[in-house]
């Protein structure tokens, strides 16, 4: 029995490029490559896992984002996702979770009917972790968050979340969010024919006037929230003082003179 | 459920007072985060003369109710029903939405652990507010009592500090292991109130079908970790790293590349995609420090590098370097320890052995996944 899936991703500045300006402290993003974010790989691999063992299931992406996120959703496509949709406006611009919330769980209302909405764990440039649920609760669905696997069996949903004290295995009812953490499986790499077929199909543009939201809810009009500065953290300096293999017992010496090492003092 | 709405600025702002925590509880008993809102909640609160008023869910809530009293909290309400004996989404963030309707507090903080974060977002959208995600420091400014949370962002390097001004409550997550378990007193004076919740059969349709607690504790509030990289060479290194880790009671941590590799499990992994930790001491055997691990670590108080590369990365971030091969670094180490060790011992002989952390059987080590 094929499922109906939708996949959130987010485009992001490749965490290993992004750099801080010395001067300005401000982020240098430009200099980075744009990359699907981490998670939403293993969020997009979940899905096509899915879908490989339900036939007849049809994978939706969606990404509300400038228009370069094309080269993310054809990506995307390349590996087997069936459709993708692009949603860019001015108006979005500046948006904090609330309204990045409200603007994918409107897109999702224009799609129609669907039964798994999968996001990832977190984006790695600002990592709130709250985009997912949000949009669970403008839609008022259930869900299930930091999952490392998850599958459709006898008309329900399972999904295992990895909690900080255990495990805990959840069963739902579709349709349902589930969001998805890093190395929870291993993504596939593009095929070329899929690629070409990728290219061929292309993605579809939405705007503000396709999913009937006023203006003045969305992008940074819409936002609840401020940020009002940015400052780098101050790293400690550190002295990078050097012990030889054999001055083990010296170095002790010092690591418990200075307090670092304390067997159970303290 | 929220239905496609904007967040809405309410008229009356004034008549939101007071700090709400909500105590993240497992089993009767809450939780170390959840301990840890009391206190800067507790600051905040009292710096603008309002209350702190921490709210606990569970099976039963007599016991948690007085705990949150006495760690510090000046009135406490509590929701019972076995309904409320797991954490799940729906019947959690109705009780607490529906609670921010009826108290109005001006500042709401959840612990910003999983299912803290599970829940944070879904409230904020239901009470058509924002939140701010992670906090490492939380001030209020006592002009407009205006919530100042800052959060680190882009893998640990920027301090964002992000405002809330004209909607209610101001919500945020506070991150696990940065703030202070307050003191517990037993002559604290505080309000309780114990409430029976009825939940709805709809909420409940979520099914916990299985918990399989973790014998590993997080690494995110060790005080020592022992970290071990690909300078290891084989899976069995780890058994020097857990050698040397039982001597000074840390814990194990790990770069991906190990755990990719199924040398250890994930959860002993640090950085951007394992865990973020800060403890005291954090030893890097055989590390180089790419961006990617650093982000997790660099924050620790003391970084101790054992690597043969003398122009590793991490030294750049180390406050003690040896410049060897960790195979024979770790046993002189751990040896020079145990000498260290014992003259302690004999100095004073009744001192309390340190608590250690629970050992995993790093052999035993495979990754379980259900059958699809
Ligand atoms: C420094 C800084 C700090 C910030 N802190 C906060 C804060 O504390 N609170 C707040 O409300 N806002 C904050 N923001 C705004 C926030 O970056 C935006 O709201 C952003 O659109 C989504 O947040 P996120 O990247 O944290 O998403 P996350 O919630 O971390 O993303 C989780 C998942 O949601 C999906 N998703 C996220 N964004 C999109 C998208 N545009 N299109 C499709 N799917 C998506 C993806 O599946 C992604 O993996 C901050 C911004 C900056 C620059
Ligand atoms: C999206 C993304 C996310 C990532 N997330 C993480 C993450 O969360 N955590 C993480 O750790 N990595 C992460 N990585 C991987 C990261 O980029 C590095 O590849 C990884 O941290 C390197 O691990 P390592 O230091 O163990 O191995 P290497 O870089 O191979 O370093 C091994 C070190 O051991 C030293 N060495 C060799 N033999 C000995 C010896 N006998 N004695 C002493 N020293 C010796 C070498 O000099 C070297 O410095 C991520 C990468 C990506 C792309």
């Amino acid at each position: 029995m094929g499922l109906e899936i939708i996949v959130m991703i987010k485009q992001v500045p490749d965490s290993s490029e992004v750099v801080i300006d010395p001067v300005t402290f401000t982020l240098n993003r430009g200099a980075a490559r744009n990359v699907i974010n981490p998670a939403d790989e293993n969020a997009i691999e979940q899905a096509l896992l899915i879908k490989d063992k339900n036939p007849g299931t049809n994978i939706t992406v969606i990404t509300m984002g400038p228009p370069f996120a094309e080269t993310a959703l054809l990506d995307c496509m390349s590996r087997g996702v069936d459709r993708a949709i692009l949603v860019t406006d001015r108006a979005f611009a500046g948006a904090d979770t609330y309204p990045t919330g409200l603007t994918l769980a409107a897109t999702i209302t224009k799609i129609g009917k669907f039964d798994i909405i999968y996001a990832g764990e977190e984006s790695t440039d600002s990592s709130t972790g709250h985009v997912g649920p949000g949009v669970a609760e403008f839609l008022g669905i259930e869900q299930a968050s930091y999952t490392s696997n998850s599958w459709a069996e006898d008309g329900y949903v399972f999904a295992e979340r990895q909690l900080e004290d255990g495990v805990e295995t959840i069963k739902m009812e579709p349709p349902c969010l589930i969001t998805v953490l890093t190395n929870a499986n291993m993504p596939r790499e593009a095929t070329l024919r899929k690629k070409i077929d990728a290219m061929k199909k292309g993605i579809e543009t939405w705007t503000l006037a396709n999913i009937d939201l006023q203006p003045d809810w969305v992008g940074l009009k819409g936002s609840p929230t401020v940020v009002k500065s940015m400052r780098t953290i101050n790293e400690k300096k550190r002295e990078g003082k050097k012990f030889n293999v054999d001055e083990m017992d010296k170095f002790v010496d010092e690591l418990v003179e200075k307090g670092i090492l304390t067997f159970g003092v303290d | 459920m929220a239905g496609l709405i904007n967040a809405e600025k309410p008229s009356n702002i004034d008549d939101y007072k007071n700090v709400m925590v909500f105590l993240e509880a497992r089993d009767g008993k809450i939780k170390k985060p959840g301990l840890e809102m009391i206190s800067v909640g507790a600051s905040m609160a009292h710096k603008v003369n309002e209350m702190l008023i921490g709210i606990t869910f569970g099976e039963s809530v007599g016991s948690m109710v007085k705990e949150a009293g006495e760690y510090g909290c000046d009135r406490v309400i509590g929701y019972e029903s076995p309904d409320l004996k797991d954490f799940r989404t729906l019947p959690y963030a109705t009780l607490l939405s529906d609670l921010i309707l009826e108290l109005k507090p001006n500042i709401l903080l959840i612990p910003a652990t999983r299912n803290g974060r599970d829940l944070a977002s879904r409230i904020a959208v239901r009470s058509r507010t924002g939140v701010t995600a992670d906090c490492t420091e939380l001030d209020i400014d006592p002009n407009g009592r205006i919530l100042q949370a800052r959060r680190p962002t882009y893998g640990e390097s920027t301090l964002a500090e992000i405002l809330c001004k004209s909607h209610r409550p101001q919500m945020a997550t506070a991150r696990p292991g940065i703030f202070p378990v307050p003191e517990r007193k037993k002559d604290a004076k505080y309000e309780s109130e114990a409430r029976k919740a009825k939940i709805k059969k709809e909420f409940m349709k979520k099914e916990i079908v299985d918990f399989k607690p973790k014998t590993t504790v997080d690494l995110t509030s060790a005080k020592y970790i022992v970290s071990g990289g690909l300078g290891l060479g084989k899976a069995s290194g780890f058994k020097l790293i857990q050698e040397l880790a039982d001597e000074i009671g840390a814990y194990v941590g790990a770069s991906r590349p190990t755990v990719d590799l199924g040398w250890i499990g994930k959860d002993h992994q640090v950085g951007q995609t394992g865990q973020s930790v800060r403890p005291k001491v954090y030893i890097a055997c055989g590390i180089s420090g790419k961006a990617q691990h650093l982000m997790g670590m660099k924050l620790s108080e003391n970084i101790i590098s054992i690597n043969t590369d003398p122009d590793a990365e991490i030294n750049s971030i180390s406050d003690y370097i040896i410049n060897a091969d960790l195979y024979e670094v770790l046993p002189k180490l751990v040896e020079a320890i145990r000498k260290k060790k014992s003259e302690f011992e004999m100095q004073s002989s009744n001192k309390k052995a340190e608590e250690k952390p629970v050992k995993e059987n790093i052999e035993e080590k495979k990754e379980k996944k259900p059958p699809q």
